[in-house]
């Protein structure tokens, strides 16, 4: 019920679009990417940290640690970047009017951001309990691992708190046709962390 | 009439917020980019006396070679603390925040910034960050200096950790700020005023944003980092579990070294407006010294390892690191040298802004050269950790950014009050303060050179005399910030009453009433030319209304 308000909260314009609105999309676009820009700078910092540590001459993975598991963080990657694509065409879709697909794109893409949380989980379950590898006690294996894959997860969990907002918002009528600058932002940050993931994924399995 | 006549029609240059009604959202939770830049100020200020009273610490306890006046852990909390506090709260909250929201905004002809309520956000941010960095006091201050270098202060008292999380909070502020002047910068200009029409005040600013944005996300890893380690035991800096205390020498710097162009270049942008308005003279070379601007910006992420070259950094490193170092002087020089043409057959009025635009010059070029000594390596392994570094940044902080602030606090006070402080009392200030602070600084150089090390509560009875010398000249410093401050109450109440433009400036915050209307502007004026060529007529259009009784322009409703 709730993709059916979508689609009449999508007709029931509120009018034809002002230059106030105009200009205001602009500067919060402007200022949007600004703040990615910076929590960009956030990631390159701890990124730089892990390089800098990991190349101080201890050998990397440290003594008594194995190395990560790639087919497993591959396979739950592809689920992050899969919702990327679905993110894509849930925008894409209310663009052209197509609130009901844009609907369920968006839920796709909640459920596959949700699926790659569970993901993590998983594999950090391994890795404490069965690996004995910690946050804290493991030197700086577990320092940059779970200090960066963490900061990573909880923008994953953010943003899929944010596409549900998104998602009820606009099954309240906030957006419309012409004005969904919300959908925008939202669809900006959510590729955000999944080019972070290409980083932290590269850094951390296949380097 | 006048909406119609406005050149974009509808659009944010219209867009005028209702006019707040009540004391609380009219002076506490403002949106106005004004109130806001005043309550910047006004908290700075208290941050200012308090980091004032935490210096005359210590330089009472340096009064005697075997100190006594507080104990060794204590004179290492009152530094930290001073550091701190001059540098994040102080300084760039007051160059920042205060004076970049008082007045850019006016100068580019804007109803506001380009984010109101991020703005309120920002503000109220940093006196809570604030009192969280004094708090740190009640659990055991952090002792290590404002540069807080693992491991000592891993090994810190409790309060290292509340310091970590204070500067964080700071750290949000500023980004968020940043990021609301670079939009504000690019996108809500007056019709006309292109980049290159663009007062250069602003263009100091324009440089800064980005830095605050980008530099203090930085420092905010490494202070998350430092904090994690702290409380939780997650090694990154600890050599014994693996980690790197120069990691954090890295991270910190590559902060740190820009946030001194952050200190710096909005002063930059000060002086740059002072001076050619009592030269009575166009600033001379424009666009170098807003180019220039820009270039110190972008080299200033290039040479963070400079304070670092006794590190163990491998020379093949330390080398262009030393090299990019020199080339920043290039960019300041042709600033210096600019001023100094400006002022070159100007007509000279002496006001107190003036005399502290000029004692700026004097000063900050005497801190540059010494920054070029330190930033010889060989030099640097002589001095590092020594007092001539102090010297050395007090002199472009205190003789650089503080007297910018100053200076822009002569000349900005009437548009913020409506009142001029007096001059008298300006120039009594301007004095102490210059003498006070040679005093004190000067004999740092050949202190440093001779082999005091800094960060250290007692010293070898040696120099013994030369720390007398600078602690009582460090008085006569204080002195002239008391009358700083009582010019400041007195001139409220009972100072001249200024006008629009007491100083015949030419930028757009002067044609408008003082202090300006919530709107600024009833209608956004038409920018023709750079605003600082005397002699000619002003270069802006539709300003005509806003010195008369016409009625203030409708607010459009909230949106």
């Amino acid at each position: 019920m709730a993709v059916a308000s979508i689609t009449q909260g999508g007709h029931d314009s509120h009018g034809e679009i002002d230059q106030l609105y105009i200009e205001t999309r602009e500067l919060r676009l402007q200022g949007f990417l600004l703040f990615l820009v910076s929590d960009c700078v956030l990631f390159s910092s701890f990124i730089f940290a892990y390089l800098y540590l990991r190349n101080s001459g201890q050998g990397w993975p440290p003594a008594g640690i194995n190395r990560l598991d790639v087919a497993f963080a591959a396979v739950n990657s592809v689920v992050l970047f899969g919702s990327g694509a679905t993110m894509h065409y849930a925008l894409e879709n209310w663009k052209h009017g197509n609130f009901m697909k844009f609907a369920w794109m968006l839920i796709f893409t909640i459920v596959l951001g949700v699926g790659f949380l569970c993901g993590q989980g998983y594999e950090y379950t391994n890795l404490i309990f069965h690996d004995h590898v910690s946050w804290w006690g493991s030197g700086i294996f577990g320092a940059s691992f779970f200090t960066l894959t963490g900061m990573h997860g909880f923008h994953v969990f953010v943003g899929v708190c944010y596409l549900t907002v998104l998602l009820l918002q606009s099954a309240g009528g906030v957006y419309t046709k012409d004005k969904y600058f919300g959908l925008t932002a939202g669809t900006l940050y959510w590729h955000f962390v999944d080019v972070i993931w290409v980083v932290l994924f590269s850094i951390f399995y296949l380097l | 009439m006048a909406i119609a006549a406005a050149p974009h029609g509808g659009g944010i240059a219209d867009h005028i917020h209702p006019e707040p009604q009540s004391f609380v959202r009219r002076y506490v939770f403002s949106i106005d980019h004004k109130i806001i830049g005043i309550q910047y100020i006004i908290t700075g200020f208290v941050f200012f006396v308090l980091a004032g009273l935490l210096a005359e610490t210590i330089r009472i306890q340096l009064m005697h070679a075997n100190g006594g006046f507080v104990s060794p852990q204590t004179y290492n909390e009152v530094y930290s603390i001073h550091g701190s506090t001059m540098v994040w709260l102080v300084v760039i909250p007051l160059l920042t925040g205060g004076f970049g929201n008082l007045v850019f905004p006016l100068q580019i002809g804007a109803r506001d910034v380009a984010f109101p309520w991020l703005n309120m956000l920002s503000y109220w941010i940093f006196p809570i960050a604030g009192l969280m960095l004094f708090s740190s006091f009640l659990m055991g201050a952090p002792t290590a200096g404002w540069t807080e270098y693992p491991p000592i202060s891993l090994e810190g008292q409790a309060g290292t950790s509340m310091w970590a999380a204070a500067i964080f909070l700071v750290g949000v502020s500023s980004t968020l700020t940043g990021i609301n002047f670079v939009v504000t910068i690019m996108k809500m200009r007056a019709p006309g005023m292109t980049f290159t029409r663009m007062p250069l005040f602003c263009w100091g600013q324009f440089a800064t944003a980005p830095l605050l944005m980008i530099a203090t996300t930085a420092l905010a890893a490494a202070l998350a980092a430092l904090f994690m380690e702290r409380q939780f035991g997650v090694p990154f800096f600890d050599p014994t579990k693996g980690g790197s205390p120069v990691l954090w020498q890295h991270m910190f710097w590559f902060y740190s070294h820009p946030a001194v162009y952050i200190m710096i270049l909005p002063a930059f942008g000060i002086v740059s407006e002072v001076l050619p308005t009592f030269s009575r003279k166009p600033i001379f070379g424009y666009k170098l010294i807003a180019f220039s601007s820009m270039a110190i910006a972008l080299a200033g992420f290039m040479v963070w390892a400079h304070h670092m070259f006794t590190s163990g950094l491998a020379p093949y490193l330390q080398l262009p690191f030393m090299v990019i170092t020199f080339v920043i002087a290039v960019p300041t020089g042709i600033k210096i040298f600019s001023w100094t043409a400006t002022l070159w057959g100007g007509k000279i009025h002496y006001t107190t802004a003036m005399l502290f635009a000029m004692g700026f010059l004097v000063l900050f070029t005497l801190g540059g050269i010494t920054g070029i000594f330190l930033a010889a390596i060989p030099f640097d392994l002589h001095l590092h950790g020594t007092y001539f570094v102090v010297a050395h940044f007090h002199y472009v902080l205190v003789g650089g950014s503080l007297m910018g602030i100053f200076s822009g606090m002569y000349y900005w006070f009437p548009k913020m009050s409506g009142r001029l402080l007096s001059e008298k009392l300006g120039k009594w200030h301007f004095w102490l303060f210059f003498i006070g602070f040679n005093g004190t600084f000067l004999p740092m150089h050949w202190l440093g050179l001779e082999g005091m090390p800094r960060w250290v509560s007692t010293y070898d009875p040696q120099f013994q005399f030369w720390n007398q010398f600078a602690s009582i000249s460090s008085f006569v410093m204080t002195a002239g910030i008391l009358l700083f401050f009582a010019n400041i109450l007195y001139s409220i109440r009972f100072g001249k009453v200024a006008g629009a433009n007491p100083w015949g400036a030419r930028t757009l915050e002067w044609q408008i009433p003082s202090p300006p209307h919530y709107y600024n502007f009833k209608h956004i004026p038409t920018v023709y030319g750079l605003p600082y060529d005397f002699s000619q007529p002003l270069p802006y259009r539709g300003l005509e209304d806003e010195l008369n009784d016409t009625p203030p322009p409708v607010a459009a409703g909230a949106h």
